[in-house]
C-alpha cells in the first residue's frame, strides 16, 4: 500500500466525523503500527489500527465500517467523510419572556393553562409546600436561597480519601512527625497529624428552559445565582434546543440585568427541547475535557424531550461515566400524577446517581443529605 | 499474520494463556513501539494475569501497583526510611561527625525506600514488566502524576535529584472502567479491549488448567458459560469464574453437567444476589440441556 500516510489521514477524519476522538498523535502512532506488522493481513491491519488508534469498545462498529473503506485497494475508493448531519432544530416558539417587577417573577404574558400545566400545585398555602411556580414574597424568597445555598455548598464540597496535613484533629502521621524530629535532631516533640482533604467539585448545572418548564423558570435562576455564590467553581449552562453557557452573564445582585441579558443570549427560550443533543454537546465541549471524577452535573429539567431517546441515553451514559455523579431534579416529579413516562426521562434514569423532585423548598431540603460524600 | 505475532501467541500459550490474536498483536506493538498498554474489559478476562504471562515471557521481574483512592507519591514512587535516618542520627551525635557528610549520608540512596514505580526505573540490568492494575480506581491527580512518569519514565526527589531510567520498564495498565479514564492518559498507552474468550478458547483454557477435565465436562462447562454470559446479569463471569467452577466440579467428580450439582454450585460463576435469584433452577436446567446436547459428537 503506497500513499499509506494519507489514507491514514483520511480514515482519522471519517472516525472524527463519525465522533470517535483520534489525534494527530494517534494516526503517528497508527504510522508506526502498520510498519511493524503483516500489512497483506486485512484482519491483522484492522486490529494493529485499532490498538494504536485507541478506539473505545462502544465504537468498534463505527471503526470496523470505515476501516473497510480504508482498507478498499483503490484509493479513490476511499469514502469521503461524511458531513455531520445537520439537524434543524424544530422551531417551536414559545410565549416571549419578561420580567414583571411587581410579583417579582419572570412571566410569559399569558399565564400557563391550569389542566396539568401546573404540577406541583398544593391547595393548602404551606410555605415549604408552596410550589416554585407560585408568587413569591420577599420573605420567601430570602427562605428558599437559604435552603439552597445549603444544598449548594453540600454539592460542591466533598471530603476526599486523600490524607492531607492538618493543624487540628486528625491520623497521627508517623512519617511526617519523623521529619519534623530530624530538626529537633530526633526527638518527638509534636506529632504530625493528616485528615481527609476536602476536595471541591466542579458543579455543573444544566436548566432547561423549554416551553414545559416555564414555569419553574424563576426558581431555576436563583438556584442558578445562589449556587454560584456559594460555589464559585459552578458552571451555570441553559438548554433547549441548543447548549449556552450562562456562567458569564450571572451576576449576583444584578438579577434584571442578568435576565435581559439572558433572554438576549439564550436562542430559543422557552421553545421546544433537545435534551439528547444538548447534553451530547455538554459532554463534548466541557466535560470531555476535565479530568474524570471532578464535576457533579446537576440536570434541571421535566425530560420532555423533542429528539431521540436513544440519543439522550448515549449521552448520559457518557456524562455518568466522567462526572463524579449526576443529579437529576424534576419539578413535574412533585406532582403525585406524574410518572417519568416521558420516554427521555425513561431513557436517562438508569444513568442517574440521584433522581429527585424540585418543585417546593422541603423537597430540596429533604435533597441535601442524600448528596453527602 | 506476522511470523512474530504467530510465535507471540504461540509463546503466550505455552505459558498456559490462551488468547486471541487481537492480544498478540497489542504486547507485540507495545513491546516494538515502547509504548505502555491499556488493557480495558470485564473483571475475571485476564488483564492482570497478561501482565504476569508477559514477564514470565521476557523472563523478567514483575512490579505490580495495586491502584485505589487515595494512592499517594509515598506509596507509590518513594519513602525516606524516617526510623533509620533518626538512628543514624543518633549515632552520629555522640562521635561528633561533621553535620553536613551526616546529612549526605542519611539522604543517599541507603536511606530510600523505593515503591513500585521507582523501583520499575531503577532495575540495574534489564527492563521489568511494570503493571499498574485498576488504575480506575486513582483520583485524577493520581492520574495526571502517572502520566508524567509514562511519558519520561523519570522520578525527581528533591533531595537527590532525578532519576532516569536506564531501562524503561514494559508498562500494562489495567482498568475496569469503574470510571472513564483521561484522554491524555489513554492517548499515550496503547488500546486493548479484553473480550470474553470464544467457546473454542474457553475449552481449550479449561483444558490447559485443568488436565482432569477432559471429555465432555470442558466442553459443556464452556457451552453454559456461553450461554450464561448472553442472559443480562448484574455481574458477568469472566475466566477465572469457570476455572472456579471446573475445579469445584472436578472435586465432586462430576463428568457431566447435572441440573442439581449446577444450582448448588452456582456460586463460583455468579457472585451477585440478583443474578442468583433470577436463575430460577428450571432455567438452570434448560441451560444444562442446551449445554449437554451441544456437546453431542
Amino acid at each position: 500500500m503506497r500513499d499509506l500516510p494519507l489514507r491514514l489521514a483520511r480514515l482519522g477524519r471519517a472516525l472524527r466525523a463519525h465522533g470517535v476522538v483520534t489525534t494527530l498523535r494517534d494516526e503517528l502512532d497508527a504510522v508506526e503500527a502498520l510498519a511493524l506488522v503483516d500489512r497483506g493481513d486485512r484482519e491483522e491491519v484492522r486490529r494493529a489500527l485499532r490498538i494504536a488508534l485507541k478506539i473505545p469498545r462502544a465504537d468498534f462498529e463505527t471503526y470496523d465500517r470505515l476501516f473497510d473503506g480504508f482498507w478498499r485497494a483503490v484509493p479513490d475508493g476511499m469514502p469521503v467523510a461524511p458531513r455531520r448531519p445537520v439537524e434543524r432544530p424544530v422551531a417551536a416558539r414559545g410565549p416571549a419572556l419578561h420580567w414583571d417587577p411587581d410579583t417579582r417573577r419572570l412571566s410569559t404574558g399569558a399565564r400557563p393553562s391550569a389542566q396539568g400545566e401546573r404540577p406541583g400545585y398544593s391547595p393548602e398555602a404551606l410555605l415549604r409546600r408552596k410550589p416554585f411556580d407560585e408568587d413569591w414574597s420577599g420573605r420567601d424568597l430570602v427562605r428558599m436561597e437559604r435552603a439552597l445555598a445549603r444544598l449548594a455548598r453540600r454539592l460542591a464540597t466533598r471530603r476526599s480519601r486523600r490524607l492531607v496535613p492538618t493543624r487540628g484533629r486528625g491520623r497521627a502521621d508517623v512519617r511526617a512527625s519523623y521529619r519534623r524530629a530530624l530538626r529537633t535532631s530526633g526527638e518527638l516533640v509534636t506529632l504530625a497529624r493528616r485528615a481527609r482533604a476536602v476536595e471541591e467539585p466542579r458543579v455543573a448545572f444544566l436548566l432547561d428552559t423549554s416551553g414545559s418548564m416555564d414555569a419553574h423558570t424563576r426558581f431555576l435562576l436563583t438556584f442558578a445565582l445562589t449556587l454560584r455564590r456559594a460555589a464559585p467553581r459552578a458552571e451555570v449552562f441553559a438548554f433547549n434546543t441548543a447548549l449556552v453557557p450562562l456562567t458569564r452573564s450571572l451576576t449576583p445582585g444584578k438579577v434584571r440585568l442578568t435576565l435581559d441579558r439572558l433572554a438576549a443570549s439564550v436562542a430559543d427560550w422557552s421553545g421546544g427541547t433537545r435534551i439528547g443533543e444538548c447534553l451530547s454537546r455538554f459532554y463534548e465541549d466541557h466535560l470531555a475535557r476535565e479530568a474524570a471524577g471532578q464535576t457533579v452535573v446537576v440536570v434541571l429539567s421535566d425530560g420532555l424531550d423533542r429528539g431521540d431517546p436513544g440519543r439522550l441515553a448515549a449521552a448520559a451514559r457518557r456524562i455518568r461515566g466522567r462526572a463524579r455523579r449526576l443529579i437529576w431534579l424534576n419539578p413535574l416529579l412533585g406532582d403525585p400524577r406524574y410518572e417519568p413516562a416521558a420516554a427521555g426521562m425513561q431513557a436517562a434514569l438508569p444513568f442517574v446517581d440521584h433522581f429527585a423532585s424540585a418543585h417546593d423548598l422541603e423537597s430540596l431540603e429533604r435533597l441535601v443529605p442524600h448528596l453527602a460524600g | 499474520m506476522k511470523p512474530e505475532i504467530q510465535a507471540l501467541l504461540a509463546a503466550l500459550e505455552t505459558e498456559g494463556y490462551i488468547t486471541e490474536p487481537a492480544t498478540a498483536t497489542a504486547v507485540f506493538l507495545a513491546r516494538e513501539m515502547r509504548k505502555p498498554l491499556l488493557v480495558e474489559g470485564d473483571a475475571g478476562v485476564g488483564k492482570t494475569e497478561l501482565a504476569k504471562v508477559l514477564a514470565r515471557l521476557l523472563d523478567t521481574e514483575l512490579i505490580r501497583l495495586q491502584c485505589y483512592e487515595g494512592l499517594d507519591v509515598q506509596t507509590a514512587l518513594y519513602e525516606w526510611d524516617y526510623p533509620r535516618q533518626l538512628l543514624r542520627l543518633r549515632m552520629s551525635e555522640g562521635r561528633g561527625e561533621d553535620p553536613r557528610e551526616v546529612e549526605a549520608r542519611i539522604f543517599s540512596r541507603d536511606y530510600l525506600l523505593e515503591r513500585p514505580l521507582l523501583r520499575a526505573i531503577t532495575r540495574p540490568d534489564r527492563a521489568p514488566v511494570l503493571l499498574i492494575d485498576e488504575v480506575d480506581r486513582s483520583d485524577d491527580g493520581f492520574e495526571a502524576f502517572l502520566l508524567e512518569l509514562l511519558s519520561d519514565f523519570q522520578a525527581t526527589i528533591p533531595e537527590l535529584g532525578t532519576i532516569r531510567a536506564e531501562h524503561p520498564p514494559y508498562v500494562v495498565l489495567t482498568s475496569n472502567r469503574t470510571r472513564e479514564l483521561g484522554d491524555a492518559l489513554r492517548r499515550r498507552c496503547l488500546y486493548l479491549f479484553m473480550e470474553h474468550p470464544s467457546l473454542e478458547k474457553e475449552v481449550r483454557i479449561i483444558r490447559t488448567r485443568w488436565p482432569k477435565a477432559q471429555g465432555r465436562l470442558a466442553r459443556e462447562v464452556g457451552r453454559f458459560l456461553q450461554a450464561l454470559r448472553a442472559r443480562p446479569l448484574v455481574k458477568s463471569p469472566g475466566v477465572a469464574e469457570t476455572l472456579d467452577w471446573t475445579q469445584a466440579l472436578l472435586s465432586l467428580r462430576q463428568e457431566s453437567l447435572e441440573p442439581e450439582v449446577v444450582t448448588q454450585t452456582l456460586g463460583c460463576l455468579l457472585k451477585d444476589r440478583h443474578d442468583l435469584e433470577a436463575l430460577t433452577p428450571s432455567e438452570v436446567a434448560s441451560l444444562v440441556t442446551l449445554a449437554r446436547e451441544e456437546s453431542l459428537p
